[in-house]
């Protein structure tokens, strides 16, 4: 038998990989019984194979979708801080009629509220100050605050029932990126990361863009950690900055053509040191240089938005040419989605308007409408809207009634029950309006869709079944919906 | 087909590596089991389908699942093999995928050779013959003879040196240390070993190394994580850890300590302060938050750590429900729960003031303890027994608001009534103080007791101009009030910030289920005194209330008289030693506080603050050595720590862990699967910590040696360090962890002594290449046939750069500092000024949101939850930052300096300097052909443009040797910088 065990190696695998296809591709085989010799020449072979790619492309520990997949990548804006729906997409004219009555025991349901108004003596209802009109084919309300994503209201479907069950932003925003409101677990690109691997070798495929300068409820790296799984799939930030990336460029005095000289002979010292002691751990180092190497112009070439036509800048607004601003960020996203990064976060704070709303939300929707509004009509302009996945939301919405004193500048109070977010491209149901609440904007009546729901519905629409992608992590198997997670139909096309 | 059968069948169950011969339930059945059937037919009642369970024989058989001796007519390989989507299992919802048909194969056989079940390894108590004539050694040798194998030759003195020193200090050896071990070894190697060995375990930096592990399973951070994450001081606690490990503490006390060194017998400050392992979890204050729900979780992450670090067991999966897979139930998880949850603590940290959470203990050092005993000692010898007489109102009366008569918002102060108006002398002179008190809001006047009344709204405030009162002075307070509904909670006056976001910091007066509740709070609830009437106040009617307060800092000096009645009261805390002073809001306000429950409706008339407790005589000679011992109090620095409480709190199994949903209570408890809680010992986390060092536990020692055998190796004898339960890995060689742990009992837990038989055996001692085939076989090295091999971990891949380019600073201990990288965090932070930067990784400041991003860029965990095992991935992002962070450039250029400077320009002695600094070996001929022509080209390349050899010695702080000529300097880092990245470097062979 032992005997028998000599013959392992490359010809086994093959076998093997016939046999299991179904269960694990052949990276994952690679990765689980390491590069060996005979793995060297497979890791070769698959190279080879992927496409004239520069480098072999890692296809995750999933190698293919579990069902057709509409969507290849998710771009997902963020509003950090919990945008009001009642102000933006739910439209509650009762509230302004009975702007300042005290919200009926009735509709409150004894919901627990957040330790900020939840000692209130009077919690009154108040109206939103802004105009509403409706707009696209499923007549769909949007505010005056919100002109140009009105003007994509065929292209996006607008969720009025999403809820969650944090009060807080802490766990809310956790909520949302990890499925899970305590920080630890794997982020969703991760996941995605893990799941499906990068289709640009040259890229990461987990990339975060954050608004530079804002204020609001503060983020932390852990939002794009990769939990339990390997920290390879945690979320890269692009910054704002000389370096997009950490180290990116050559330090002062270093010179590309010094590094390519350096880096050719430390190839061959490694070259001598793998003939002497073959250990595929020298090869792996080699790659990781080369790959770092041309990351150091592939990096550099998607965040120089120089090459971009005056039109395409101008379509984002203002803003676009100030790096770090929404409106950058959004463009910088398409020319990611366009290299094949396969999720592209970006996050916008300081939607969390406890007081002052009727001055902030305008200011906020400025900066965010017209960029988003942009990179929809562009994605989409270019082809890619049809895999690309959008989505546009927050944590929680905002409460019907008004925290402190009702006045001119009132503010709301987070509302985990119901609340509004957009979805576009990818197999979304374009133009259509999903989910229902009640006449207070306090309660969903119709069609509720919680996070997990929305998770599992984004995973399937990227060919993932969200059960089937799994990490064993002390003694049992994590997947990004816990138990959970309902597939929700009415918003795919 | 049986080749390849037999064949893949190995490949994909490595770990169960099936010698042929009778099937062994643990070694072959059990993890199929585990993984494919337990989950809806296992340990957990609720989720069980068709009333079958197959974790029990008895049951199993029972329930006809199959017939032993009898595979093809047992109902369980029927069922796993037909094709009738109905009958299939598992079925295809549960989403597990099919048996392979190795496993259909393992299960028939079982069940033809009897289906005997075995109780799951981890469990059974180890024996004291586990170490008789037994050696790591042997044990592998017998294995791995089994498999055709045999151990590697010894790696080379230089490989050994380099490993030891990084296995042991997590630093590399000096060459001049390598070249004396090597000469040696020569002579005599087995001593030349045992030499080096105990030098590197006598180094202080052995402490630092072995720490660095234990910091993730204690989820140590210098932040309390969660949203708001702000920094906080429990690095006394991570220097304690270091010295532990210096001391050699016993294993079974390095333990006790943390678990509950608080309860050990006249408990030292050191026991005490080993506590704080219990609160490093992560901690939450941001505003709203439900204090309840947040002090469920952080006693949910004690449990979690606890069984984790200690039993290897994954317990969080009990918070819900029944454990699927092992023998934990629910009341186990909150049994244990119970234990972990007796102190008087919040669930939320003050947002408006620094102080640490309760429990915390002083920081003191012996002759600050003395000088304390001393004013102690001083203030009781002062304390005479008090006489109390009625409260006597006429003296000393500060203010007097009698709320009768509205101006503006201002309210009259009837002993300071408003001075005539004065000529302005200039813009600067303000006028005297203005002494009214300010009504907010919709609060109005009402007829009152006397006169008008306030009537609050609950919303809005009365804000007086006075009350700020320091703990060693004596006062009172006199009001009359009336309540118009029983209230679970009001405020009826306070001086202080807000409730829980200023935990309460200041005193006050509130109705607390209908009772009146008088305080002065440091950090609510741990360092407060307290006390609330035994009676329930009456209703709709006018009561005369006076609380006075009389600077001892304890509950009996705290009074509540009702209708000039003195009150009965229970003292609800007595405790309060700091300050009551700070967190902003100096002044007494009435009727409302942030974020808390004001005086809806309540009445407030004729409200009196006097300067002195109106029940007794102000001792002025006492007041100010009080005010001496209270100062110095509020001086010293706390730590978080734990202080069990004298009457536990109760317990409850919630309902799917939700902290609002309380089932029954539950008591202290250990899972009856596991060896008997000791007779006699308190149901406490002391008792806890005897049950778990007693000899008879099955995990304790188990866990600890894998996770020791882990760090040494790269990847434990059961790879999953983190479980042992039914899931968890079974280990290829029990008999050498059961060895390993046994040994570990008997030698009284002594760390450096199994540490030392681990890296002085002949597996350890290996080369850790094997031939291609012994490598593709098994990447892992879970046979053991061949050395440890695997990249630095985070830490040692700085410190090792700092170290080779001569530039660390090995100073031990004290407060965190900021590396080079943390400019570039998430939350940029400017690096630490000189030769901070310098210092070893252990000591970077770690804040959970922003980690230094090349630590954790190198795999480093973000210290959020316990981790008792790192992943080990290799990114191209790793290559930036060795190449281009400041840190490894700095590096590269002051070794480049000093390879230049130490061989006067001599290339080939610069080559060879280069390589025993950063490989601990010579290069051969080869390899000074490469260097000489890398150096060649870059000193070509820098004379062409002299100016980016200057730009390259710009960055970091270390200043540039002007005797080493430029560009030779500038070439000669390059060379460093290769050398720096290679393999050899960075990979511990």
């Amino acid at each position: 038998m032992v005997e028998e065990n000599a013959l392992l190696g490359l010809t086994l695998n093959l076998e093997l990989e016939t046999v299991n296809a179904s269960l694990m591709n052949r990276r994952s085989l690679l990765n689980r019984f390491g590069l060996g010799l005979g793995g060297i020449a497979l890791n070769e072979l698959l190279a080879k194979e992927s496409l004239g790619a520069a480098a072999a492309v890692d296809r995750g520990i999933l190698g293919s979708t579990h069902h057709f997949a509409k969507a290849k990548r998710i771009i997902y804006l963020f509003m950090s801080g919990g945008p009001s729906h009642l102000d933006l997409f739910d439209y509650k004219p009762l509230l302004n009629q009975r702007n300042g009555e005290q919200l009926p025991d009735s509709v409150r349901g004894g919901q627990r509220l957040t330790g900020m108004s939840g000692n209130q003596s009077s919690i009154p209802m108040v109206g939103s100050p802004f105009k509403f009109t409706q707009h696209g084919q499923a007549g769909g309300w949007f505010s005056e605050l919100l002109p140009h994503t009105a003007g994509i209201a065929d292209d996006i479907c607008v969720a009025r029932s999403m809820f969650t069950e944090s009060i807080n932003h802490g766990p809310g925003v956790t909520f949302f990126q990890t499925g899970s409101q305590i920080a630890g677990r794997p982020s969703f690109g991760s996941w995605l990361s893990y799941g499906l691997g990068a289709e640009n070798a040259n890229l990461p495929s987990f990339t975060v863009l954050i608004t530079k300068g804002k204020g609001g409820q503060p983020l932390g790296s852990h939002l794009w950690g990769s939990g339990f799984l390997p920290t390879k799939h945690q979320g890269v930030l692009f910054r704002a900055a000389k370096d997009p990336v950490l180290y990116l460029g050559n330090p002062a005095g270093v010179s590309a053509d010094s590094r390519r000289l350096m880096l050719d002979r430390l190839k061959e010292l490694h070259e001598h040191q793998f003939a002497e002691t073959p250990d595929a751990e020298i090869q792996n180092r080699i790659d990781h240089y080369e790959m770092a190497f041309r990351m150091q112009t592939s990096i550099p070439e998607v965040t120089d938005l120089s090459d971009e036509p005056q039109h395409v800048l101008d379509s984002y607004g203002p803003d676009v040419k100030t790096p770090g601003t929404f409106a950058a960020n959004c463009l910088q996203a398409r020319r990611l989605a366009e290299k094949g990064v396969r999720f592209i976060q970006l996050y916008h704070q300081d939607w969390d308007h406890h007081g002052g709303l009727p001055g902030a939300l305008p200011k906020l929707c400025k900066e965010t409408d017209q960029p988003a509004a942009a990179l929809v009509k562009d994605l989409k302009q270019r082809g890619l809207l049809d895999d690309t996945l959008v989505v546009w939301g927050g944590e929680f919405g905002r409460t019907a009634y008004c925290q402190g004193k009702i006045s001119t500048n009132f503010g709301r109070d987070h509302h985990p029950r119901c609340f509004s977010a957009w979805f576009a491209g990818g197999g979304i149901k374009a133009g259509s309006v999903y989910g229902e609440t009640d006449d207070f904007g306090y309660n969903t009546v119709k069609d509720g869709l919680h996070i997990h729901d929305f998770h599992t519905t984004l995973m399937h629409l990227l060919g993932i079944d969200h059960e089937r992608l799994t990490y064993k992590f002390q003694g049992r198997r994590y997947r990004l919906t816990d138990v959970h997670g309902k597939l929700v139909k009415g918003i795919i096309a | 087909m049986t080749r390849v059968l037999f064949v893949s069948f190995f490949v994909i169950t490595t770990s169960t590596f099936a010698a042929p011969g009778k099937v062994k339930f643990n070694r072959d059945v059990r993890p199929i089991l585990s993984d494919k059937c337990f989950f809806c037919h296992g340990p957990d009642p609720k989720k069980r389908e068709a009333d079958l369970r197959l974790d029990e024989r008895d049951a199993a058989v029972e329930a006809k699942a199959f017939v032993p001796g009898k595979a093809e007519v047992s109902e369980m390989i029927q069922r796993i093999l037909t094709a009738d989507a109905d009958d299939h299992m598992p079925p295809a919802k549960s989403k597990l995928g099919d048996l392979t048909a190795d496993e259909i194969a393992i299960l028939k056989r079982w069940i033809d050779e009897g289906a005997e079940y075995e109780a799951h390894w981890a469990f059974i108590t180890l024996k004291p013959e586990a170490t008789k004539e037994q050696s790591i050694g042997k044990i592998v040798s017998a294995g791995l003879a089994e498999r055709g194998l045999k151990l590697q030759a010894e790696a080379t003195p230089e490989t050994l040196i380099r490993r030891l020193s990084f296995d042991l200090t997590g630093l590399p050896p000096s060459p001049e240390e390598v070249t004396a071990f090597v000469t040696e070894h020569q002579f005599d190697p087995a001593s030349s070993i045992q030499h080096l060995v105990t030098r590197l375990l006598a180094s202080p930096h052995y402490g630092e190394r072995m720490a660095v592990d234990w910091l993730d399973v204690a989820r140590y951070a210098d932040s309390y994580g969660f949203q708001v994450d702000r920094e906080h001081e429990v690095w006394p606690w991570r220097d304690w850890v270091v010295k532990a490990f210096n001391d050699n503490l016993p294993y079974d006390k390095f333990v006790t300590w943390q678990l509950a060194g608080d309860l050990l017998p006249n408990a030292t400050d050191e026991q005490i302060l080993a506590t704080a392992f219990n609160r490093l979890h992560q901690q939450e204050n941001e505003g709203g938050s439900v204090e309840e729900e947040y002090r469920v979780e952080y006693i949910a992450d004690r449990v979690q750590t606890v069984s984790t670090a200690f039993l290897g067991l994954t317990f969080e999966c009990s918070r819900c429900h029944d454990h699927k897979y092992d023998p934990i139930t629910q009341k186990d998880y909150y049994g244990l729960f119970s234990m972990l949850q007796n102190i008087d603590e919040a669930g939320l940290y003050s947002f408006f003031t620094p102080s640490p959470p309760t429990p915390a203990m002083m920081l003191m050092d012996a002759p600050a303890k003395e000088k304390m005993a001393v004013m102690k000692a001083k203030v009781a010898e002062l304390e005479k027994p008090k006489t109390t007489t009625p409260p006597d109102l006429s003296r000393e009366e500060l203010a007097h608001f009698i709320f009768d008569e509205l101006k503006g918002n201002k309210l009259a102060d009837a002993l300071h009534a408003a001075p005539p108006p004065q000529p302005k002398k200039d813009a600067k002179d303000k006028g005297p103080p203005d002494l009214a008190a300010v009504l907010k809001g919709e609060n109005k006047l009402v007829p009152g007791k006397l006169g008008n009344a306030i009537q609050f709204t609950g919303d809005d405030a009365v804000d007086t101009p006075l009350g700020n009162f320091q703990r060693h002075e004596p006062f009172s307070v006199s009001l009359w009030m009336q309540t118009p509904d029983a209230k679970n909670r009001a405020v009826v006056f306070h001086r202080s910030q807000a409730w829980t976001d200023a935990a309460s910091r200041g005193y006050e007066l509130l109705i607390e289920d209908g009772k009146l509740k008088w305080s002065l709070i440091h950090f609510w609830p741990g360092n407060a005194i307290s006390i609330r009437t035994k009676e329930n106040i009456p209703l709709k009617q006018w009561l005369q209330v006076i609380v006075t307060y009389d600077g001892s800092s304890r509950a009996d000096g705290l009074k509540i008289f009702v209708d000039g009645k003195l009150a009965a009261v229970d003292v609800i805390k007595d405790n309060l030693t700091k300050t009551i002073a700070g967190g902003g809001h100096d002044n007494i306000s009435l009727g409302e506080r942030m974020r808390d429950r004001g005086f809806k409706g309540g009445l407030v008339d004729d409200f009196r603050v006097f300067g002195r407790d109106v029940t007794t005589e102000t001792d002025a000679e006492l007041q100010k050595a009080r005010a001496e011992l209270f100062t110095f109090q509020d001086a010293q620095k706390e730590l978080m720590v734990m202080k069990e409480l004298p009457q536990p709190k109760k317990a409850h199994v919630l309902t799917r862990g939700e902290y609002d949903k309380r089932g029954e209570e539950v008591g202290p408890t250990t899972p009856a699967s596991l060896s008997p809680f000791p007779k006699g010992a308190p149901k406490n986390r002391l008792g806890y910590a005897q049950w778990l060092t007693a000899p008879e536990h099955p995990l304790m020692a188990r866990v600890t040696v894998n996770r020791l055998w882990q760090n040494l190796f790269g990847r434990g004898l059961v790879k999953t360090t983190e479980d042992f339960g039914s899931q968890g890995e079974r280990p290829l060689y029990p008999e050498l962890l059961d060895y390993l742990a046994m040994k570990f009992i008997q030698s009284g837990w002594d760390v450096k002594t199994l540490v030392k038989e681990i890296v002085t055996s002949q597996v350890y001692r290996q080369n850790s290449f094997a031939d291609a085939k012994t490598m593709t076989d098994d990447p892992d090295n879970q046979w053991l046939a061949r050395g440890p091999r695997f990249r630095l971990p985070a830490e040692m891949i700085r410190d090792n750069a700092l170290a080779t380019a001569g530039l660390i600073k090995l100073t031990l201990g004290g407060p965190p500092v900021h590396a080079y990288e943390m400019s570039e965090a998430f939350k940029p932070v400017t690096p630490g000024a000189g030769d901070t930067v310098y210092r070893r990784s252990l000591y970077s400041n770690w804040r959970r949101t922003s980690p230094p991003p090349a630590m954790v860029a190198f795999d480093a965990p973000r210290r959020a939850v316990c981790i008792s095992r790192r992943e080990r991935t290799d990114s191209p992002l790793q290559a930036l930052i060795l190449l281009n962070g400041v840190q490894y450039v700095e590096a590269a250029r002051v070794l480049g300096e000093k390879l230049h400077l130490e061989a006067k320009g001599d290339l080939p002695k610069m080559i060879e300097s280069g390589f025993m600094r950063c490989l601990s070996r010579k290069p051969d001929a080869k390899e000074t052909q490469i260097c000489t022509q890398l150096y060649q080209e870059q000193l070509a390349h820098f004379k062409a443009v002299p100016k980016e050899a200057e730009e390259l010695f710009k960055t970091g702080n270390a200043k540039r040797d002007v005797s080493v000529p430029m560009p030779e300097a500038a070439a000669a880092a390059v060379l460093a910088q290769a050398l720096m990245n290679h393999d050899a470097c960075v990979v511990k062979r």
